[in-house]
């Protein structure tokens, strides 16, 4: 019986799609007796040609319609219909392209923010000294500068600029009577027992607790790390030779 | 334009948009659905018209459509047409015109000889057998479409379709069973 409905079934597609009934019924030969009277009737009930409803009545009724309509209450939106809407737009985020979308937006924007930031921390460190609380921004952004200067020519200007901008920091602490340590390169100008002129700023050498690597000699240049204290008075910890004289 | 699931949403938050939507998308298959069944195109526009009412109605006692806004809407329809066949048993012309399929010398003849006497034969069959026959032949709707108007499966209305069909055949005259 399921093969013949399904017979039946094509058949009637069939005579659908205007194939003559004689056609239809000699594809299935075995079955054309049963099928004849069924397909007659099946061509009967379709309906070719559908009355339409006169355009007036239809206006009348949709206007009856939309007057009880608008007569309806409002209804706010429940908890579980809120909870529906925020979970519709959820799923409509959750495809592949919606979610790569949204991946490449968030991390676009988390760059910017980030880069937006540094470069707005750094302008702000431009001009601090040692112990202010910029200042290790300020030598990071040096350091980044520095690593990304690949011209050896331009390399060595920005290390001699930056080598100026330290003694000029320390100028700065003398002016304020502040008290940091300090760290920055020069030419060893004077070199007395106990007190060592660098790139005209006077280092006293302690008696314990010092180092000096290379027997650094007058004209040499000369890497300092010391502690400036609030007199004035610049005491070294490390005094490292770093070329001969140039 | 909304597709049924947020068309049916949105109705039942009484939204007049979709509720017009709603009208102007389906009143003419209600309409030629009824009509197909009755052969009454005055009674079918009224019924037509109280299908819509009805669901003004329903929305008003927030019983809404709960899945399918067309299924429920023909179930309607067919209550409706079921309920008017009941009270007033009518001639039903079915089919007035037969042009448009052109068919061959053979099928005109023999299709002038069952018009008539299938038109008797309609209201012979069950109410589910007219509603199938309505939305396969008066609607023109498919299987599938059919079956999930009906809430049923593909196999149940290709079934219902076939018995449909075999009951018109047999309270069809002898003669013009014996004639093919």
């Amino acid at each position: 019986m399921d093969k013949f409905e399904s017979i039946l079934d094509e058949s009637i597609s069939a005579l659908q799609a205007g194939v003559p009934i004689e056609e239809i019924l000699a594809e299935a030969p075995d079955y054309a007796q049963e099928l004849r009277p069924l397909l007659y009737a099946a061509m009967v009930l379709a309906d070719p040609n559908p009355v339409l409803v006169p355009k007036e009545r239809k206006e009348a009724l949709r206007t009856q319609y939309l007057a009880q309509a608008a007569a309806l209450p409002a209804v706010k939106p429940t908890f579980n219909d809120k909870m529906r809407a925020v979970l519709h737009i959820i799923r409509r985020r959750l495809t592949k392209g919606a979610l790569l979308n949204d991946l490449v937006t968030v991390g676009l924007t988390v760059i910017l923010t980030l880069i937006m930031t540094a470069l707005i921390v750094s302008f702000a460190a431009r001009d601090s000294i040692p112990g202010d609380l910029l200042y290790s921004v300020k030598r990071i952004s040096e350091t980044i500068r520095l690593s990304l200067t690949f011209d050896d020519q331009q390399r060595a200007e920005l290390e001699n600029t930056l080598n100026h901008e330290r003694i000029t920091e320390i100028e700065q602490l003398i002016k304020l009577d502040r008290a940091a340590v300090v760290h920055f390169k020069g030419v060893l100008d004077t070199k007395g027992e106990n007190l060592w002129v660098v790139e005209g700023l006077t280092v006293f050498l302690p008696e314990d607790d010092f180092i000096v690597q290379g027997d650094p000699q007058e004209g040499d240049i000369v890497d300092v790390v010391g502690s400036l204290r609030t007199n004035n008075i610049l005491i070294a910890d490390t005094i490292i030779k770093e070329s001969n004289r140039p | 334009m909304a597709d049924e699931p947020s068309l049916l949403e949105r109705i039942k938050r009484h939204d007049q948009q979709a509720l017009a939507e709603v009208h102007d998308r389906y009143f003419n298959q209600i309409y030629h659905y009824i009509n197909y069944r009755l052969g009454d195109s005055d009674t079918a526009a009224d019924l037509a018209g109280e299908v819509f009412l009805a669901l003004i109605k329903a929305l008003k006692k927030g019983k809404p459509p709960k899945t399918s806004l067309s299924g429920w809407l023909y179930a309607v329809a067919r209550n409706l047409t079921a309920d008017h066949i009941r009270q007033k048993v009518t001639t039903v012309p079915l089919i007035e015109d037969l042009e448009a399929d052109t068919p061959s010398l053979t099928d005109q003849i023999y299709i002038a000889q069952l018009t008539p006497t299938l038109k008797q034969c309609i209201l012979e069959l069950t109410d589910e057998q007219q509603h199938v026959i309505a939305l396969r032949f008066g609607q023109g709707l498919s299987l599938a479409d059919t079956a999930e108007l009906m809430d049923k499966s593909v196999g149940a209305v290709k079934a219902l379709q076939h018995r449909a069909l075999a009951s018109l055949a047999r309270l069809m005259p002898l003669e013009v069973q014996q004639d093919g």
